[in-house]
């Protein structure tokens, strides 16, 4: 039971498409990464209007994005986790609020829609649950693939385990 | 540190330690997942917390109110008709008018 947490809050995204938040598995021999939910939401806008979200994994060049280190969701383990924060999206590394998107080619796993004012949280029953295994070429993002409405205070986030 | 309004009228609430403020309570029938939170006529935020348990092959995760858990699991949180409902293996629960605990 080795389950993680990456993040960030009060961040302010560009106007355009961006990488919320991505995580890279290890160069292999390593873990796998279990991703068990993956989430965002504002502030930063009162007013309703609907927002496109998508689950997509990228290979590279990745993201330029903002180093996140991934926080232990159980503070009794005593090793820190595999995944390290990063700014290029690099294997083993982790990171927020992309101010580039890099030249690497999407996948899209699975788009969605929500109401900026719920904000999107998903989340997998357990055959749902996302694997991606140490030594793979991609790394996996929340992305969203049209500009938001309002650019400020969004907060961010993905839950995996270490398998 | 943020600006932040001071309003009466507006609805406050807090995930994370983060102040989410809105103008209206969550429309009717809004779900979480896969909206992530709930906004109710108090401004107090709903969202999944960090706990959870399999039951049945599917998670059931802490109720967050405002930050505080509220001691129930789920595998929806639904805001319907003013009452937040939650339904997990024991079926569905909703909020007390008290605002203490899910009848």
């Amino acid at each position: 039971m080795r389950e993680f947490s990456v993040g960030g809050d009060g961040l302010t995204i560009v106007n355009g498409v961006v990488t919320l938040v991505f995580v890279n598995p290890a160069a292999a021999p390593s873990v796998n990464l279990e991703f068990l939910r993956l989430w965002c939401s504002q502030q930063g806008s009162a007013v309703s209007a609907q927002q496109r979200v998508e689950v997509e994994t990228q290979v590279t060049g990745f993201p330029t994005l903002v180093s996140a280190t991934p926080r232990k969701l159980k503070f009794g383990d005593p090793a820190a986790s595999t995944i390290s924060g990063g700014t290029a999206g690099a294997a083993g590394t982790s990171g927020i609020n992309a101010s580039a998107e890099g030249a690497g080619g999407k996948t899209v796993m699975f788009g969605d829609n929500f109401n900026v004012l719920n904000g999107y949280l998903w989340v997998a029953t357990p055959r749902e649950t996302i694997v991606m295994p140490a030594g793979s070429a991609s790394g996996l993002g929340l992305f969203l693939p049209a500009a938001a409405p309002s650019l400020t205070n969004w907060a961010v986030g993905a839950n995996f385990g270490e398998i | 540190m943020a600006d932040f309004r001071f309003d009466d009228q507006l609805l406050v609430g807090y995930i994370q330690g983060k102040r989410y403020e809105r103008e209206n309570k969550t429309e009717n029938d809004v779900e979480i997942p896969p909206a992530f939170l709930i906004t109710d006529s108090d401004g107090a935020a709903w969202t999944f917390g960090p706990q959870y348990a399999v039951h049945n092959s599917e998670f059931e995760f802490s109720v967050m109110r405002n930050d505080v858990d509220t001691g129930e699991v789920a595998k929806r949180i639904v805001y319907k008709k003013g009452v937040v409902w939650i339904f997990g293996s024991y079926g569905w629960k909703g909020f007390s008018r008290s605002r203490r605990h899910f009848i």
